[in-house]
């Protein structure tokens, strides 16, 4: 489904180069769970920007369901990032003034037509996430678990090919963690390709492919043997704080 | 659901969100508007009370008016007219090809006029028995100057109400005894009220039979002027020339010497009160479309403002799929639709005030449709042209950099 070959990526500041990845080799299959873990500075955002075809790498090959996106327009992978991929942000990136059925249908607005049944697809993404009863709500009103689980809606409503997470859990309580990780896991059990960032080992060790990645290259790639269930964990912390 | 609505939806959306810098970006452009209706509403009023007041002054199409003295219309305002048109000057012109009636009349310096205990100063004019229909002037109360009243050289007066009021107060004139001057007089009509015409009092009149004026009041039988009335208005300028000649022959004037007389057709006067009007109207134009040139630089510096600090709401729109020209669209938009609905206040605000100008201070006003679509237009313009550079900057940011 994604195969890198040879990705580079160098920022630029006036006369100054800044390598950021030096050459990534990457192969995901559909239906992967995907951690990128490294320390800061790392390339490891970048490298899920490029995934995520927000930014264009310097050099290399990237093949998306065998499409060489590197050639394509800008309005091209706007339009790709619409069909196959779904974002949920460390910051979850709502807008603010919005319901959380107005956030969740977002991406139909940018669509090439508006499904007619866009309404009933946004209460379904938000029911599957559990917020039902917040339909019409705001980011402002709901707590920061709640704003993500609207994220991940968001990212689910046009039934994308993969997800990309940045830092999902970055800005949230342990409990908040635990609920979105534990989504997630639901979502590829129901057979969804996820690629998430993270810089937290526990988060890494509920996914099934541990990436590793330390100054633009990638170190380690490798399964990871027993995944923790996020759902056992937020059981054994809430019987914990009776 | 076309693209049109939802542009507009997320338009209205995102402003709502921004309100108080909607409202900050709309100021300027209700000011501006709002002045120029208010402007717009003056000029249309003046205009209106003009050609209203013209017709009532019986100077319809197939009419002009030659008035003593020479000089160009709008130009020569000398409180020492010559008076050069003479009662032969009446009848050669009535004699004309063309022309139906002339009607003339003198004027008489202002007047000490006294009834009684009570006097008042006003305007005497000599009138023929045609004065008052070619000026569609109506009496209120007994009859008017007549034939008979002429060939006598009576002592017979019909007075505005003005005059009326002034003299006699409540009790009937018609009948009562006055003193133009010296000389004595017999009130023997009133006239219907015209109503003062900004600078004048149209009711502060007096007027006597022209002999009379000619023979008793003033020791000349010059005349003011007349109206001359054609049989078919589209001759105006035919029969205009042939006055012209008969004019210049009666009165001696060699060629090269200028006309010492002025033929004012209802077209010229027009066109020159328009004239004066749109000077004043263009120089208060000139100020309001200023200031909505600067509020345009408001909206647009406001609204870079609102882009920096939207950055992150365009990141996300830009990360689930809009292109460049999506967000340069909304951010367009959305200037459109704050300058539109500024206009829109600007217009109800400079309504508003015109209607306090004409209730509160009697200023004519009139409402114009095309003032209406005028400020729509230009408040949208404004909108559109200052909100390119804002959309442009929108639409440049990337999206990495836009969601940091």
């Amino acid at each position: 489904m994604i195969k890198l070959t040879g990705i580079t990526k160098t920022y630029y500041r006036g006369k100054v180069e800044t390598p950021v990845l030096l050459g990534i080799d990457l192969h995901v299959r559909e239906g992967e769970f995907l951690a990128i873990m490294g320390p800061s500075g790392s390339g490891k955002s970048t490298l899920l920007h490029i995934l995520g075809l927000l930014d264009r790498p310097t050099g290399g090959s990237y093949r998306l369901d065998g499409i060489e996106v590197s050639s394509l327009s800008d309005d091209e992978l706007a339009r790709l990032r619409n069909d196959k991929l779904g974002f949920v942000f460390q910051a979850f990136h709502l807008l603010p003034k919005s319901t959380a059925l107005d956030n969740v249908l977002l991406p139909f607005t940018y669509a090439g037509h508006f499904p007619e049944d866009a309404q009933e697809r946004g209460r379904r993404a938000l029911g599957r996430v559990g917020l039902e009863h917040r339909l019409h709500h705001r980011p402002g009103e709901m707590s920061g678990g709640e704003c993500q689980r609207v994220a991940i809606a968001r990212a689910l409503v046009n039934d994308p090919e993969v997800i990309f997470a940045d830092e999902p859990t970055g800005n949230l309580d342990q409990r908040s963690s635990l609920e979105i990780i534990s989504i997630l896991q639901g979502l590829h059990a129901e057979g969804r390709t996820i690629v998430l960032v993270t810089h937290d080992t526990a988060v890494g060790c509920m996914c099934r492919r541990l990436l590793r990645v330390v100054y633009g290259k990638v170190v380690s790639d490798e399964p990871v043997a027993e995944p923790t269930v996020a759902l056992q964990q937020l059981q054994t912390l809430k019987e914990a704080a009776k | 659901m076309s693209l049109a609505w939802r542009l507009l939806k997320t338009a209205i959306v995102s402003l709502w969100a921004f309100r108080s810098y909607a409202a900050l970006m709309m100021i300027g452009l209700i000011i501006g508007i709002a002045s120029l209706t208010v402007i717009h509403q003056i000029g249309q009023g003046a205009q209106q009370v003009v050609s209203s007041r013209m017709a009532s002054m019986g100077f319809g199409a197939d009419a002009f008016y030659i008035s003593s003295g020479g000089g160009r219309l709008g130009v020569r305002r000398g409180m020492k007219r010559a008076i050069t048109l003479t009662p032969e000057d009446a009848a050669s012109i009535s004699q004309v090809d063309g022309v139906a009636h002339v009607v003339p009349h003198k004027n008489v310096a202002r007047t000490q006029v006294t009834a009684g205990g009570n006097n008042t100063n006003t305007r005497v004019r000599g009138a023929t028995p045609g004065w008052a229909a070619a000026r569609n002037w109506a009496l209120i109360q007994g009859r008017f100057v007549s034939l008979t009243d002429i060939r006598q050289s009576a002592r017979v007066a019909v007075l505005g109400t003005t005059v009326v009021r002034e003299l006699f107060g409540d009790v009937d004139p018609v009948g009562r005894r006055l003193r133009i001057g010296r000389t004595p007089f017999i009130v023997v009509g009133v006239l219907e009220s015209k109503g003062s015409s900004g600078w004048r009092d149209r009711d502060d009149l007096i007027l006597v039979p022209l002999s009379t004026a000619t023979k008793r009041l003033s020791r000349d039988d010059k005349l003011s002027g007349m109206r001359v009335t054609m049989t078919d208005a589209s001759r105006v300028e035919e029969v205009k020339a042939e006055v012209t000649n008969v004019l210049r022959e009666n009165h001696s004037l060699l060629p090269g010497v200028p006309d010492d007389f002025l033929i004012i057709t209802p077209d010229e006067l027009m066109k020159l009160i328009t004239r004066q009007s749109r000077s004043l109207v263009a120089m208060l134009t000139f100020v309001s479309a200023v200031s909505l040139f600067v509020s345009g630089v408001v909206i647009m510096n406001i609204m870079l403002v609102a882009v920096s600090e939207r950055a992150y709401e365009i990141g996300v729109r830009r990360a689930v799929g809009a292109r460049r020209r999506d967000i340069l669209y909304q951010i367009l938009m959305e200037s459109l639709m704050v300058a539109a609905a500024g206009g829109v206040c600007g217009l109800l605000v400079g309504l508003l005030l015109s209607y306090l100008a004409t209730w509160l201070l009697a200023i004519p006003t009139a409402f114009s449709p095309s003032g209406f679509l005028w400020a729509l237009g230009f408040s949208a313009g404004v909108g559109l042209l200052f909100g390119v550079a804002p959309a442009k900057k929108a639409a440049g940011l990337h999206p990495v950099e836009a969601l940091r």
